[in-house]
């Protein structure tokens, strides 16, 4: 019994140590909520019912995209975003994806679509660009 | 003869005895022995390491609302006796460029990593990070952070205002507010198109509304709107139309 309770006080420690240290430290990445995550095979089945977002920088839109994919992202937000909603339709789902799964723009993006335009069903694929190459 | 086979006996275990000491002896000395490498091997990597003393690894910055750029400068002295190669330099945004001023710095220098905070048209707070790899075996990774704070002249919610196909063309409202540290007296809202009509008002200190109007809902339509702060610079734009998918009742 004491020998489990000196083995749980144990593993705890390194865990209250990292929330000490990290305490005042602020995450580079936006949280996002499982339900507005979505995986390849996910946003795949939507087919047609899916808008496609690219939070990419440019020169990677440019250099290969998810077919039909939509550029919007943060440096030309302004000019990009009429151009996306005018693509948009409210009975679709929109997919933001970026890079690989340790980029951030995509929640940006989607971050902003939802607070600042007030859009439904914005999702951030997971894995990104990277995971939807893998399951091509 | 007994005589004989006892002080044989007795010579053989003194020589025994002798081999055994003397076994035990130099085990002892390699075990000094190793022992002193170890301490040695210790000390002189203690002493003839490479060591990357960062200044500070968190900057935060406070750009200007005209400006295009932040760039943080993270200073560093190798403070080891022993040079300190950088092996890769990764940002967390393809918007964030870091820049090393060398590829190895000797012993006792100092010098800076710069990354350039591209900041196109993004708001609030930015936090980017900078991971800095070097073949320093104590310290190989350190993550580097650039918090970027910008201000936002212009609250504009929502940014988008829709109605559905059929949906009465009543109007819809935009809220601006002007941002902390900002003021704004009047408001200029222009629209692309002449199917909506825009009708501002002020409601309070800094605080307006764009009544937003489409002319009809019968067909797909757009507009982008030019909000125009007086006295300002910079241009900020909000969305109008009517799409073409039926209004939900």
């Amino acid at each position: 019994m004491r020998q489990a309770l000196i083995l749980v006080v144990l593993a705890f420690l390194p865990g209250i140590g990292q929330a000490l240290y990290f305490r005042d430290k602020v995450s580079w990445q936006s949280p996002v909520p499982a339900s507005e995550m979505v995986t390849v095979a996910q946003a795949r089945a939507w087919g047609r019912n899916a808008i496609w977002v690219d939070a990419r920088p440019d020169v990677e839109f440019e250099r290969d995209h998810v077919s039909g994919a939509v550029p919007l992202n943060e440096d030309r937000w302004n000019e990009l975003l009429p151009r996306f909603l005018a693509t948009w339709s409210p009975e679709k789902r929109v997919v933001v994806y970026c890079s690989s799964q340790s980029c951030n723009a995509s929640r940006e993006v989607a971050r902003r679509l939802r607070h600042e335009a007030q859009l439904k069903n914005v999702f951030v694929l997971q894995g990104g660009w990277e995971e939807w190459l893998e399951e091509k | 003869m007994v005589a004989i086979r006892i002080e044989r006996l007795e010579l053989e275990e003194r020589l025994t005895g002798k081999a055994r000491t003397s076994s035990i002896k130099m085990m002892n000395m390699r075990t000094v022995r190793l022992s002193l490498a170890a301490i040695l091997s210790i000390f002189v990597c203690a002493v003839a390491r490479a060591e990357l003393k960062w200044e500070q690894t968190a900057v935060e910055l406070h750009p200007a609302a005209t400006d295009k750029e932040a760039v943080g400068h993270f200073k560093y002295q190798n403070t080891g006796s022993k040079p300190v190669r950088f092996e890769s330099v990764h940002t967390s945004c393809g918007c964030t460029a870091a820049q090393t001023q060398k590829d190895e710095v000797p012993p006792g220098e100092k010098g800076e990593i710069t990354a350039t905070f591209k900041i196109g048209d993004r708001t609030g707070t930015q936090v980017k990070t900078v991971t800095v790899n070097t073949d320093d075996p104590v310290n190989a990774t350190t993550v580097l952070t650039l918090k970027a704070v910008i201000p936002q002249e212009l609250e504009i919610n929502p940014s988008f205002v829709f109605w559905g196909q059929g949906e009465a063309p009543k109007p819809k409202t935009i809220v601006v507010r002007a941002g902390k540290d900002f003021s704004v007296k009047q408001l200029k809202v222009t629209s692309s198109s002449p199917d909506f009509e825009t009708k501002v008002a002020q409601t309070g200190k800094g605080q307006f509304k764009i009544d937003v109007q489409p002319h009809d809902t019968s067909r797909d339509m757009a507009a982008t709107l030019t909000i125009q702060p007086e006295g300002s610079s910079k241009t900020f734009y909000a969305m109008a139309r009517v799409t073409n998918v039926p209004a939900v009742q």
